[in-house]
């Protein structure tokens, strides 16, 4: 009744960003991603009759869910075609025919602006996954319990750009007890790896792109509560360095606002988020001593 | 001794367990057995299984000891038995004199197969055209609880008794759930009986249905057949419509069984098509099921000072309440009783255990009392049910042998001295020199008194 009962919800968000490293060189690396991912995204729902799974795709100008799909009405589920339980033949092609579309739709907005710059909106696909959790765990019935976790898989670089987002999202993460997971397949990713440290999740950078099934099998599908009885990778010492707000760059030390917390590299007199006036830096004024009131 | 039998719902690996391992085998060879064998496996079970799915040789078993850490190396243990048990992997030996664990070779297949596709289909619904008349799913639901509600009637005797057939009251009968009266043949509830009332819904149909395959033999059905096709309608959608078309003669049996106990729907015995209610989904789930799958509100509002409210219709379970409660008003929407101490020892007279009663309150708590909880229920309340319940065991029985006839207070107080220090005191009255001391300190007494007498001679 106690650890059974529960159910586990994962989201997983994928990164389709054509820019990224890896689908630059060949492009089928997406698909065999994809692959990898629906027979992960399946082995979890196997995991337990209770469990839910919701799957999110973003790229430099969009997030989307790709699965539970919209509802539509219609009840327009195919029927079963080989020995796959119909759930899961269900999963794949909704995952499959939305992400076809997701893509497609990104390739002709680039043809019509002419541009792709800008990194991946994970900062964003994270705060709709984190609203989408909190959707499900307010209609959760009185007295059920779910765990729910974030799953990034992503082969963009570091973005600092997007640090205030992604601390805000970390920091409601932990709030809410939500564990984010990363699991990139390309560089190492700072920012994120903070994300995790956080929230009490397993960062993870692949050394093996054929692999990846397994690296996601083996470590992002044990739900939280069990991951202390496996044996896991253990944490890497995190890189906890800031991103100023002037210029987006990981500083070592920097200028703190005394105000508002905002980092800057430089110093400035006025500071750009709360408009707080500073003194200009000198010599520290020597505090006047105070009165002491004596207790007769 | 008052505790005599209380009623098992096995889960499906206990299940598994009896069956003999030649049609363990056979049942491995369909992907929703599989499915179902699965997902019942301790959680560290099924991660073991998912990490060597992909891998084709055996694994050293010391590898996958060092999968888990060292303080759970208990749970390791066990779920290596549970996995040997029900045959999911075997030894192998590896070159170097090692020994690994392979999964089961036909387990395997079958279970990449439920999980990533290719094989037959299960059934031949894909040949189905569109119901000209769908039934949506609260229709189901209701159909669905209506034909197992009727089942249960039977068993409480209320005036609603169509609709049941001999077959469902033989099963009844063998389950040990009623049993035939002495007098005048008809069957009556028996203990087990009341306990099985109070289950929730899944794990009676579970127990249910476990005692109907016990019997499948005798009806000449073929039991790897019935489990796979349980199974597989287990794993079925709500709200669809399966096709009857492939399945065999005695298939078609089971189905028409299943049929009256409200797990699926059909409209005519020769439709050709069925839809799965939600009595069948993850049937195998057995109490394990959380209760966000229960598709009935709670209504029992439980008060500190023991009146008891059913916002219910159902004579069914104002019935159930009646087990242990005396009922006070019936109102169209709305039973009140009372729990008293007579109410609820008779209740203990009929077989039904004071967990079973706070379990049943527990379960069928009003929304609004678990929002308040936790507690959901009064402490004070089951604190009262399980003292009730103890005041029943007022007696408890120790062996013992007695000592009496001493010849002087003296050789009394000694000999008491001495079996109270050692604890083996049961019981003593020092005006008639009689104690009791315990069976297996006995014959520390008696040597301390051959000693004591002896030396004081």
């Amino acid at each position: 009744m106690s650890e059974e009962s529960e159910s586990s919800l994962l989201v997983i968000i994928l990164d389709t960003n054509p820019g990224q490293r890896l689908v630059q060189e060949q492009a089928h690396v997406l698909t065999q991603c994809l692959e990898s991912v629906i027979a992960f995204a399946n082995s979890h729902l196997m995991l337990k009759a209770a469990n839910k799974l919701a799957v999110l795709a973003c790229h430099t100008k969009a997030t989307e869910f790709l699965y539970p799909p919209p509802e539509t009405g219609s009840q327009s589920m195919c029927r079963q075609h080989d020995g796959q339980y119909e759930l899961f033949t269900h999963v794949e092609k909704t995952i499959r025919q939305s992400i076809q579309k997701f893509v497609v739709h990104h390739i002709e907005r680039i043809k019509q602006e002419g541009e792709n710059t800008g990194d991946t909106l994970l900062a964003g696909a994270l705060a709709m996954s984190l609203c989408y959790i909190h959707r499900l765990e307010r209609e959760l019935t009185a007295g059920a319990k779910m765990n729910s976790r974030i799953l990034i898989i992503t082969g963009s670089g570091d973005s600092a750009s997007q640090y205030m987002n992604y601390m805000n999202v970390f920091f409601t993460a932990q709030k809410q007890n939500i564990t984010i997971d990363v699991c990139s397949l390309d560089q190492d990713l700072g920012l994120l790896q903070q994300g995790c440290d956080i929230t009490g999740g397993l960062y993870l950078k692949i050394p093996q792109l054929q692999g990846l099934l397994q690296y996601l099998l083996w470590v992002f599908l044990p739900e939280p509560p069990i991951r202390e009885k496996l044996v896991l990778p253990p944490p890497v010492k995190v890189d906890y360095r800031a991103a100023c707000f002037c210029h987006r760059e990981l500083i070592d030390i920097g200028y703190v606002c005394s105000v508002c917390l905002s980092i800057f590299c430089k110093f400035s007199p006025i500071c750009t988020t709360c408009h707080t006036v500073f003194k200009t830096p000198g010599p520290l004024p020597i505090k006047p001593k105070k009165k002491k009131i004596k207790l007769t | 001794m008052a505790q005599s039998k209380n009623l098992k719902c096995k889960h499906l690996h206990d299940y598994l367990k009896t069956l003999p391992t030649s049609v363990l085998d056979r049942l491995y060879n369909h992907p929703t057995t599989c499915l179902a064998v699965y997902r019942e496996l301790p959680e560290i079970a099924r991660h073991y299984v998912i990490r060597i799915l992909f891998v084709e040789q055996p694994v050293p078993q010391a590898v996958v000891a060092s999968w888990v850490s060292q303080s759970y190396s208990k749970d390791h243990t066990t779920v290596v038995d549970v996995l040997s048990g029900l045959r999911v992997w075997q030894e192998a030996a590896i070159p170097g004199g090692l020994l690994g664990w392979i999964l089961n070779s036909t387990f395997k297949k079958n279970l990449k197969i439920a999980l990533l596709g290719s094989g037959k289909p299960w059934s031949m619904s894909s040949h189905l055209e569109v119901d000209s008349k769908p039934r949506d799913i609260p229709y189901l639901d209701t159909y669905a609880l209506e034909r197992w509600e009727c089942v249960l009637h039977y068993m409480v005797g209320s005036q609603q008794q169509e609709g049941i057939s001999a077959d469902a009251v033989r099963i009844l009968l063998h389950a040990g759930l009623m049993k035939r009266d002495e007098e005048d043949g008809s069957p009556v509830i028996t203990r087990e009986g009341f306990q099985f009332l109070l289950l929730d819904t899944s794990s009676q149909v579970w127990y249910f249905i476990l005692q109907y395959l016990d019997t499948v033999e005798t009806r000449g059905l073929d039991l790897v057949e019935c489990l796979t096709f349980l199974f597989q309608l287990s794993f079925s959608t709500m709200g669809k419509d399966y096709s009857t078309e492939g399945m065999s003669e005695h298939l078609l049996v089971f189905l028409q069984h299943l049929r009256e106990f409200g797990l699926v729907y059909q409209r005519k015995r020769k439709a050709g098509r069925f839809y799965p209610t939600r009595l069948a989904l993850n049937i195998a789930s057995g109490h394990n099921k959380s209760h966000m799958n229960m598709h009935r509100e709670g209504y029992i509002v439980v008060e500190t000072n023991y009146r008891v409210y059913a916002y219910t219709d159902s004579n069914l379970q104002v019935a159930l309440m009646g087990l242990f409660c005396e009922m006070l008003y019936r109102f169209p929407n709305l039973s009140v009783g009372i729990l008293t101490r007579d109410s609820v020892r008779q209740a203990l007279r009929s077989g039904i255990t004071a967990e079973q009663i706070v379990g049943f309150l527990h379960m069928h708590a009003h929304p609004r009392m678990v929002m308040a909880g936790p507690p959901t229920l009064p402490p004070t309340i089951i604190d009262q049910i399980k003292l009730w319940e103890n005041e029943r065991n007022r007696f408890v029985f120790s062996e013992g042998v007695l000592y009496s006839q001493f010849l002087s207070q003296a050789d009394f107080e000694a000999l008491h001295e001495f079996a109270q220090e050692s604890g083996l005191l049961v019981w003593s009255n020092a005006q008639r020199r009689t104690m009791v001391v315990t069976r297996a300190g006995h014959d520390d007494v008696k040597r301390f008194w051959k000693r004591y007498s002896k030396g004081g001679n």
